[in-house]
């Protein structure tokens, strides 16, 4: 089974809750962890991995080049640039930023001279496996800042976690997407059997968290809310409500703890560091509705 | 002038942040014009209490092919580096529209004029919204199941910068790929948000990374201060050039101010001392304001 978490708006404990999550059902299932997060990956970090087995360079961004020699500084690539992605710089000559092109390869067409544009094939970043302290493989990847196509990386991810399972025949892959609804969520939800989607009682994280539900219906997968920070916005009962009317079903509710932070300093999950702590405990339950109502 | 909000991690109160800046430095008679470029989660509207307006599409360039004059050369599949177009064996090209970018690359090199025509889809919306502070907020919201959220990020600070009276004031996405640094392209300043957990010092890196590569003047905010360890925040700025120029403790008025969605820089809380703090700051830098 493929579960994917998700929230649409960062910060409100994708990663953190997880990470909880896994350490409560390692020793039951046969799991593989994907942190499809590749612009700020942190599951790695958070399940205490501190070195990487294996590292594969991911070359499938493409950048656009201009050959200052040839160039006759007509500016029609510059023109045509659908991102506004060419400049010119302090000498007067016409440069590709590499930090927003999206390799297109529009202005390498609309280029009188021929040869004065060329695409070249770039490092998009990296993905990496680790077995975790607690027994199960992690798939991770780290885009090169300001590379495009992160949603790339993430399918990459996710084909490296189903060999990992074969090889290992293991049953169940989990993954903690990005923030956003943008192409590593969607790259996430993709394939996936269930959606986990993690929100807060804000308006800011009920809107995003709205929007991340739209994706996981375009898929047509079960959806599953967790609400984190449940505590903190006492009398907003808008989440709940929205749940209710689309027919979500709530796995529980986990209260605003400062256990949760301070575990993250320490790089363990809050169910680790501070087993106690009414977060864990919350945690725990949710674990277990998991089990009895998704995994089975 | 510009100056663009970020951080890397997402949740760690970008837009807390921006809003209560922006706020703060228009208070001080700063011009300015907010543009949300969080285009796949835009939540600045919510924290500054005002609903989107002047709602305009944002349409992308897709082709439509006339197959009465379409010679199946496969020009336009060979082109496309998205490969949203597929053709059949005899040639025939058929477009895959969520994959497709809008580029024109099939466009420019079809042989045949009029075989590929002008067709447009719905990627998101753009919205220049009044708010009661005496500035505009241009958002840019992707549309839910688009893949792509540059062609918008490059639409809303287009739209933004046609409205832009004084400041251009940018709050950026999670992240720290292209459309991040397309957001804050082209800023005087780079504000980076973190919190001093490993996790948000671990992205606090990627960012300032960024801010390198782009070549600008990058300071740090660190917020939720009391919760980790802020030190080693200070060691990456030192590290990069950065400066760390204000604290923000765990706040319960910062967390009720930014449900209620009223800047906590308008309330009589001690927090508010700190965005103004900032606001001053950066009007200093700004030389003294606009």
């Amino acid at each position: 089974m493929q579960i994917a978490i998700a929230s649409g708006k960062g910060g409100v404990g994708k990663s953190t809750i997880t990470a909880s999550l896994l350490y409560f059902l390692k020793d039951e299932y046969k799991l593989v962890a994907v942190d499809a997060d590749a612009e700020a990956p942190n599951l790695g970090l958070l399940l205490g991995v501190t070195e990487w087995e294996e590292e594969r360079e991911h070359i499938g961004a493409k950048v656009a080049r201009i050959s200052t020699e040839s160039c006759i500084r007509c500016g029609i690539c510059m023109e045509r640039c659908p991102y506004d992605s060419i400049y010119i710089d302090d000498e007067g000559n016409y440069v590709v930023n590499e930090l927003t092109c999206e390799g297109c390869n529009v202005c390498g067409l609309v280029c009188p001279v021929p040869g004065t544009i060329a695409l070249e094939e770039a490092r998009s970043g990296v993905v990496r496996k680790a077995t975790t302290k607690y027994g199960f493989p992690i798939i991770s990847a780290q885009l090169d800042v300001g590379r495009p196509e992160s949603g790339k990386l993430v399918t990459e991810e996710k084909e490296w976690a189903k060999k990992v399972m074969e090889e290992l025949n293991l049953e169940h892959m989990v993954v903690d997407s990005a923030a956003g609804i943008g192409c590593q969520v969607i790259a996430s939800l993709g394939g996936a059997d269930v959606a986990i989607l993690i929100a807060e009682p804000t308006p800011a994280s009920l809107s995003d968290v709205q929007r991340a539900y739209k994706v996981v219906q375009h898929f047509r997968e079960p959806a599953y809310l967790i609400i984190n920070k449940a505590d903190i916005n006492p009398g907003f009962t808008a989440l709940r409500e929205w749940a209710e009317r689309e027919g979500i079903p709530i796995l529980g509710e986990v209260p605003y703890d400062r256990a949760i932070p301070e575990s993250m300093v320490m790089l363990k999950p809050v169910v680790e560091a501070f087993p106690e702590s009414k977060a864990a405990k919350a945690l725990k339950e949710i674990a277990e509705r998991i089990r009895e109502e998704i995994i089975g | 002038m510009q100056i663009a909000v970020s951080g890397g991690k997402g949740g760690t109160g970008k837009s807390t942040v921006a809003v209560n800046l922006a706020v703060a430095l228009k208070k001080l008679g700063t011009e300015l014009t907010f543009a949300d470029l969080d285009v796949e989660a835009p939540n600045d509207h919510l924290l500054l209490g005002v609903e989107l307006t002047n709602e305009e599409p944002v349409m992308q360039f897709m082709p439509r092919f006339d197959y009465s004059k379409c010679t199946k050369c496969r020009k336009c599949a060979e082109v496309c580096e998205e490969h949203a177009i597929i053709t059949l064996k005899d040639g025939t090209p058929f477009l895959m529209p969520n994959l497709c970018s809008g580029c024109r690359a099939c466009e420019i090199v079809c042989p045949v004029p009029g075989a590929i025509l002008e067709g447009q889809r719905l990627i998101g919306h753009t919205y220049v919204t009044p708010t009661p502070y005496g500035f505009t907020l241009v958002t840019g919201r992707l549309r839910e199941g688009e893949e792509r959220s540059m062609p918008l990020v490059v639409a809303a600070k287009k739209k933004a910068q046609a409205v832009q009276k004084g400041l251009l004031f940018i709050d950026t996405a999670a992240g720290t790929g292209n459309t991040v640094s397309k957001a804050v392209e082209f800023s005087d300043l780079l504000i980076a948000v973190t919190e001093p957990t490993p996790l948000g010092i671990h992205d606090t890196e990627l960012i300032l990374e960024l801010g390198k590569l782009m070549g600008m003047p990058t300071w740090v905010v660190i917020n939720r201060a009391d919760l980790g360890e802020k030190e080693r925040v200070y060691e990456l700025a030192k590290k990069y050039g950065a400066e760390v120029v204000a604290e923000i403790p765990y706040s319960e008025n910062i967390v009720r101010s930014y449900v209620e969605g009223r800047p906590i820089v308008l309330t009589d809380y001690p927090e508010a001392e700190i965005f103004e703090g900032l606001a001053e700051k950066v009007l200093k830098f700004l030389g003294g304001g606009e």
